[in-house]
């Protein structure tokens, strides 16, 4: 009773913070609501005794993620409202594509207990799970290296990636700028450098 | 780890380890060694080619040189997620051999935009490596690994001319449109996976061949929405013109090429292995797309003043095309499919080449009317760009004839006419545009200065090499058509 | 098979040679290449007459190669080489080299010798191919060949406006015809089964009571098809009806006129039928179509001769009139008499065109006979080759001693009809006797109505003309000797071969005539038309002798004792002279029925067939469609990634839709 309560509570704010994110007029108040959203999110990871990916997603996702959005809105500085024109045109197309799209997926979605099959195999899941009798944490990393192996190094691969594309994108390799390098500083010794020459009067370099 | 997951995924790993290995030493190295760096991801990529096809015979002594035609059906890794069959070899290939052939012409284009970087060919080996992952996925998971590994890389190398306002804005474009498709395809597979409890392919398979419930269909629906934003079928093609236009040449070539090719690959195998029950369902938002890829790509096409953003409806086109192999849905459908792509990758990748050649002073010449006068001025790059066009617009006796001629005898075979009615007709709509760059060539005078003499080796050889094999198809086709049907007979339910 | 050979392909050999390389060979060796080609081929011809006809050595019969091979339909390229067949050979050659050679004197101004040249020998090449033929096929070849080279040398003068719409005129009057032919080839390859001539000669007697049924009617086979073969002849023969093109056919150089359009290639009709005879004489109905047209033919272009002023044109409608003869004698089953006629024709034909020639060069291109007359004087040779050329067309000699060409030839013809009119073909042979005599009278008549106007009386042109009149070089004069012989002894020394004692011998198996029992007892029993010929009355050969003198004697009354007498006679007669004097309006009529409507029906299919709907909905239509779409599909590429976005989003929930309601 009390589990639903929760639930649903956390559910409301969920869409509800889903929805002002994309209304929101401010963009900084757009990235808060985001952060709201994660926190509900999470808590119906821990209602699902997933506290793993729960605090997964407010570390990596609120910590990380979120407020690195929020740094990057502030700094840039976007004005969102010419961004919004034309969206009254739009809007009603808009909506009733989305809301075609919901009913649809709603009804669907409500058909779902229905189909025994597939609930069977997913409860025999639920099961092994449980007759295991180990935490979350502990089930999700001996998949993630035994069943799941092979993704999960695919998605290092993917990482790396992203790591470079960042790095290709945006580092810059100034050549004007003057580094200090210390090994090459000591290592200067006067004869290589230095060039005495004799000059007569009168002929010397203008 | 088993010892077989090793062997089965040998030339990925391969491929992998180089492609780490040139990253550490284009970093240390620095942008001088580019060329260097590229030399050796194209002689990666051969070199894996040539490993997928002569391994089995290290692996498995007992049976005597098998070559790509005749590997066992299935040889499965990682429990049973990849899969290495007949047809995920035989797009390896041609995957590995787009991508090397892709760095060879990247090579004058980034050194004279100040685009000599080692991550260029790191990236396009990784994104091969997702290309080939993605083939042989035989899981929902390892589907979307695969494709998010390659769209990465893609997003990365679109926007990879990072000075120039367009590339950044077709990078951005790309990734924010694919993202949206990863959502789609996400919720697809989250829809599968919970109507049937399974990700894997022979599960799902053997769940679905019966009556499916909706969610199910929705979540094919999904799937397919996603596969068709990669391959860039009507009405999730709206991307293409725009990154196409955008992305530096090279890297259009390998759009047009590689992504494209893989894409379709993975198409298929999703359709016809796990969601072979959903045919009844697959093959109407299949000939729905055919088709309108089919008219799209052929009227929008006759507008443009742009070759690359005309290449992009054409390679729209081309799609509808091989989309009509794939609604055929049997055996001769994806051997035509697979002869269709293997034809029309040589084709594209030798358009580009000749895109790659036209600078003027320098400056890259993108504009259809660039190309006025070339006869005179570059009879060789002529009568190349000649046999190219021809073959897109399927005249015989050159090779695109060929594609098109199985594409369209499957479908009648199978009882589809209309839809090879329809893309016949289209194709005579294309071939306008492709005849009007051969008309613009030899019998428009120049307007402006001849573009400047072409210049790199490595264009000569790739144009030349794609010209010649357009010409002779004619006279040994058999080698791509047995492998092709040795590929989509892999990938058939057996017995 | 060497002189075989020789006799065909040199003329090609020529036409190549200098058609190819005429530019950089000059005037000079062009000239010297085809003479000398059409001159060897013409010894050769020679040779092989005297093999094939004369000495009674066997058919020559040659496959060269095969043609098409289609199913059960195989053609050779092949040659057939009989007595009619040699025949031919001596007169196409002979006449050829000569006028080859009348050429270089003729043509010397021109600029364009090799090409002229060139053309010529290239004729000469496609007549050989006609008639040394073993097929239909290759017949109609050589037909078409003969057509074209016809085209190409009427038009010779391209830059002459009439030479332009002559040429195009000749052409498609003979498409007609040709058409014909064609159906008839059509038509053959089913009945018999092969366009083969041996096959079918070999089927066609037990095809001569079969019929098919065609538009619910029950239509003699054979019947049909020589009657579609015959409007092919009737093409390039120019027989009344399809004939509008051979006067025009005129604008082309004179030595055109005397090989093409009077020796030979307008006489192919007649050698087609000739050569078809074991089909025809199974065909009597065809054959008393033939003899019909024919003998119209003969007339009508008789009386038309009677009135023109043009001197090439009467000459021309004295060609189509001799021509209506020819047909006639094979409507009477006389084909003997009428090659003989064709054979003696060619000399005396080609002699009078290319004496014209002569007139026509002396006088600076003059043509017009009022605008001539006097000038006997001043070419002499000339005029005595038109007295020879005159007589032999009228016919003139005296009996049992020696006659001209022409004697022999038109009595055995009028002879032939009068005895068919005895015997088999009563209700024609008679009438054509007739109508021939009343041809013979007229052509008498406007021969010497020409020799008078243009060689006697008062120069009646411009004093200057008169002036440089002069007679023609000996290249000219030459090559008029042998046909100036031919026109006097050919008839003396081909009757006995031709129709005469030794016919049978002379063709053997060349020529097919059905013998006849003649309906009224007779004391000959069965016979030929020809054999029937020798034996009917005296009077019925000299007749025309008389009448010819008679025709003579008026034209003398007319043009040199009473000059008035010939418009007081037109204006006398009125409407009936304006009708022959305009050619009986065949011009007009075609004009107005199938010209005019052609071009109506063209125009209005062109702008509302074609220009209104085939482009308007067709190729314009669709075009515009498609850049209209195409602007329509560009346009959907805006740039913003929203409206991609939401493109996809509306493709997504599009299928989602499809699936919840409609599958």
């Amino acid at each position: 009773m009390l589990a639903s309560l929760i639930f649903y509570l956390f559910a409301t704010v969920l869409v509800a913070s889903a929805v002002m994110v994309v209304t929101a007029r401010n963009p900084v108040h757009a990235v808060l609501f985001l952060i709201l959203c994660f926190f509900n999110a999470s808590g119906l990871f821990v209602l699902m005794g997933a506290e793993f990916l729960a605090f997964i997603l407010m570390i990596v996702y609120v910590g990380a993620v979120a407020v690195l959005f929020l740094f990057v809105v502030m700094l840039l500085n976007i004005d969102f409202k010419s961004m919004r024109q034309g969206l009254r045109r739009q809007l009603p197309l808009g909506l009733g594509v989305g809301a075609l799209l919901l009913v649809e997926l709603a009804v669907m979605a409500l058909h779902w207990s229905s189909d025994s099959q597939a609930f069977s195999a997913l409860s025999t899941v639920e099961m092994v799970n449980q007759a295991t009798n180990v935490d979350s944490t502990r089930a999700l990393g001996r998949l993630l290296y035994t069943d799941y192996f092979y993704p999960f190094q695919v998605a290092g691969l993917i990482l790396l990636v992203a790591m470079i594309g960042a790095i290709v994108l945006t580092l810059r390799d100034r050549k004007r700028v003057k580094r200090q390098n210390a090994a090459e500083q000591m290592d200067r010794r006067p004869e290589d450098v230095v060039e005495i020459r004799k000059v007569k009067s009168g002929e010397g370099a203008l | 780890m088993n010892v077989e997951n090793i062997y089965a995924t040998f030339p990925e790993l391969f491929l992998a380890s180089c492609a780490l290995m040139l990253l550490l030493f284009g970093v240390k190295r620095g942008n001088d060694a580019t060329l260097f760096t590229g030399l050796i991801a194209v002689v990666v990529c051969l070199a894996a080619g040539v490993l997928l096809i002569k391994l089995p015979s290290f692996v498995e002594p007992g049976q005597a040189q098998l070559g790509v035609s005749a590997l066992c059906h299935g040889c499965k890794a990682f429990g049973g997620m990849f899969i290495n069959d007949a047809f995920a070899q035989f797009v390896k290939v041609l995957l590995l051999l787009a991508s090397a052939i892709a760095i060879m012409l990247s090579w004058g284009y980034m050194e004279r935009h100040g685009l000599e970087r080692p991550e260029y060919p790191a990236l396009i080996l990784f994104a091969t490596l997702g290309m080939m992952l993605m083939v042989s996925a035989n899981d929902l998971l390892a589907l979307y690994m695969g494709l998010e590994l390659q769209s990465l890389a893609l997003y990365v190398l679109a926007s990879f001319r990072r000075d120039h306002v367009r590339s950044s804005e077709a990078g951005l474009k790309y990734f924010v449109l694919g993202s949206l498709s990863s959502g789609m395809l996400l919720y697809g597979i989250s829809l599968l996976y919970g109507y049937t409890g399974s990700t894997g392919f022979e599960a799902l398979a053997h769940v679905l061949a019966g009556e499916p419930p909706i969610g199910v269909v929705l979540g094919l629906v999904f799937v397919c929405a996603a596969m068709a934003f990669k391959v860039s079928a009507v009405p999730f093609h709206m991307w293409t013109p725009d990154v196409y236009e955008g992305a530096p040449t090279p890297v259009t070539a390998f759009f047009a090429a590689g992504p494209k090719l893989a894409a379709l690959a993975l198409f298929v195998r999703v359709l016809l292995q796990p969601l072979a029950g959903l045919e009844h369902q697959w093959v109407q938002v299949v000939v729905f797309m055919a088709v309108a890829s089919m008219l799209l790509g052929s009227f929008a096409g006759l507008a443009q003043s742009n070759i690359k953003r005309l290449m992009a409806y054409s390679s729209i086109a081309n799609v509808g095309y091989a989309l009509v192999g794939m609604a055929v849905a049997n055996e001769a459908g994806v051997q035509a499919l697979l002869v269709y792509l293997s034809i029309y990758l040589v084709n594209t990748l030798g358009v580009f080449g000749v895109i790659l050649c036209l600078r003027r002073e320098g400056v890259m010449a993108e504009k259809i009317a660039d190309l006025a006068g070339l006869s005179k001025s570059h009879p060789l790059l002529a009568v190349a760009m000649g046999i190219f066009m021809f073959s897109l617009a399927g005249v015989p006796p050159l090779a695109g004839f060929f594609g098109k001629y199985f594409v369209f005898l499957a479908a009648v075979q199978a009882g589809m006419l209309p839809l090879a009615i329809i893309g016949v007709l289209t194709s005579c709509v294309a071939a306008y545009y492709y005849l009007r760059i051969i008309k613009v060539m030899y019998f428009d005078d120049a307007t402006e200065a001849a573009v400047d003499p072409v210049p790199e080796f490595s264009l000569r050889i790739v144009t030349g090499g794609a010209a010649l094999l357009m010409l002779l198809f004619v006279f040994m086709p058999t080698p791509v058509i047995d492998s092709a049907l040795a590929a989509a007979h892999s990938l058939m339910p057996q017995g | 098979m060497l002189l075989d050979l020789a006799a065909v392909f040199l003329p090609l050999l020529g036409a190549l040679v200098v058609g190819l390389f005429g530019r950089s060979l000059g005037d000079r060796a062009s000239q010297l290449v085809t003479c000398a080609g059409v001159l060897a081929a013409a010894v050769a011809s020679v040779l092989i007459f005297h093999d094939v006809a004369l000495s009674g050595g066997d058919t020559h019969a040659w496959v060269l190669a095969n043609w098409i091979t289609s199913g059960d339909f195989k053609v050779n390229w092949g040659l057939k080489i009989d007595t009619l067949t040699a025949v031919m050979l001596v007169v196409v050659n002979g006449v050829s080299a000569m006028v080859h050679i009348y050429s270089i004197g003729y043509m010397s101004h021109d600029k364009g010798v090799p090409r002229f040249m060139a053309y010529l020998s290239l004729f000469t090449f496609f007549m050989l191919m006609l008639v040394t033929s073993d097929n239909l096929l290759q017949m109609f070849f050589g037909w078409e060949g003969v057509g074209l080279s016809s085209y190409l040398l009427i038009n010779f003068w391209y830059e002459k406006a009439s030479a332009n719409s002559a040429s195009i005129k000749a052409f498609l009057v003979n498409r007609v015809g040709d058409f014909g032919f064609m159906l008839g080839i059509f038509g053959c390859y089913l009945a018999f089964g092969s366009v083969q001539f041996d096959v079918m000669f070999q089927k066609a007697p037990d095809l001569m009571q079969s019929s098919f049924s065609f538009l619910g009617a029950s239509v003699p086979t054979l019947t049909t098809l020589c009657l579609l073969l015959f409007v092919g002849a009737m093409g390039k023969s120019a027989q009344l009806g399809l004939h509008t093109w051979l006067p025009d056919a005129m604008e082309g150089p004179t030595p055109v006129s005397a090989l093409i359009h009077a020796a030979t290639m307008v006489t192919a009709g007649v050698f087609m039928v000739a050569r078809l005879s074991p089909v025809f004489e199974f065909a009597p109905d065809a054959l008393a179509v033939v003899a019909v047209v024919g003998a119209l033919t003969a007339i009508v272009a008789a009386s038309i001769g009677l009135t023109q002023f043009d001197i090439k044109r009467v000459i021309a409608y004295s060609t189509m009139s001799q021509l209506g003869y020819m047909f006639f004698a094979l409507g009477m089953s006389a084909y003997p008499a009428a090659v003989f006629h064709l054979m003696t024709h060619a000399f005396f034909k080609s002699l009078l065109f290319l004496g014209a020639g002569s007139v026509i060069h002396a006088l600076s291109g003059e043509q017009d006979m009022r605008k001539m007359g006097g000038i006997w004087r001043k070419i002499p040779f000339t005029y005595a080759y038109m007295w020879i050329g005159s007589l032999a067309l009228a016919g003139i000699g005296i009996p049992g001693v020696m006659g001209m060409a022409g004697f022999y030839s038109k009595d055995i013809i009028l002879e032939s009809a009068f005895a068919a009119g005895m015997t088999h073909h009563q209700a024609f042979g008679v009438t054509a006797y007739v109508l021939g005599l009343i041809a013979a009278f007229m052509t008498a008549f406007y021969s010497w109505r020409l020799l008078l106007l243009t060689f006697h009386g008062t120069f009646r042109g411009d004093h200057h003309t008169l002036e440089h009149a002069h007679e023609a070089p000996w290249s000219m004069l030459g090559p008029l000797v042998p046909l100036a012989l031919g026109a006097i002894l050919a008839g003396k020394f081909g009757y006995d071969l031709f129709v005469g004692e030794a016919m049978a011998e002379f063709w053997r198996d060349s020529i097919l005539t059905l013998s006849y029992f003649p309906p009224r007892e007779t004391h000959l029993g069965v016979g030929t038309t020809i054999q029937f010929a020798h034996h009917v009355s005296d009077w019925v050969g000299l007749l025309p002798l008389v009448v010819a003198l008679a025709g003579i004697f008026m034209a003398y009354v007319f043009y040199v004792w009473a000059p008035s007498l010939p418009g007081k006679c037109a204006r006398g007669l009125g409407a009936l002279y304006r009708l022959v004097f305009n050619k009986y309006y065949f011009d007009e009529l075609y004009n107005a029925v199938f010209v005019r409507t052609a071009q109506r029906v063209g125009k209005a299919l062109w702008t509302t067939g074609d220009d209104a709907i085939i482009d308007g909905y067709g190729p314009n239509g669709v075009a515009a469609l498609a850049v209209r779409l195409s602007q329509r599909a560009s346009a959907l590429e805006t740039g913003y990634v929203y409206h991609y976005a939401f493109a996809m989003v509306i493709g997504l929930a599009g299928f989602v839709t499809w699936f919840w309601f409609w599958a």
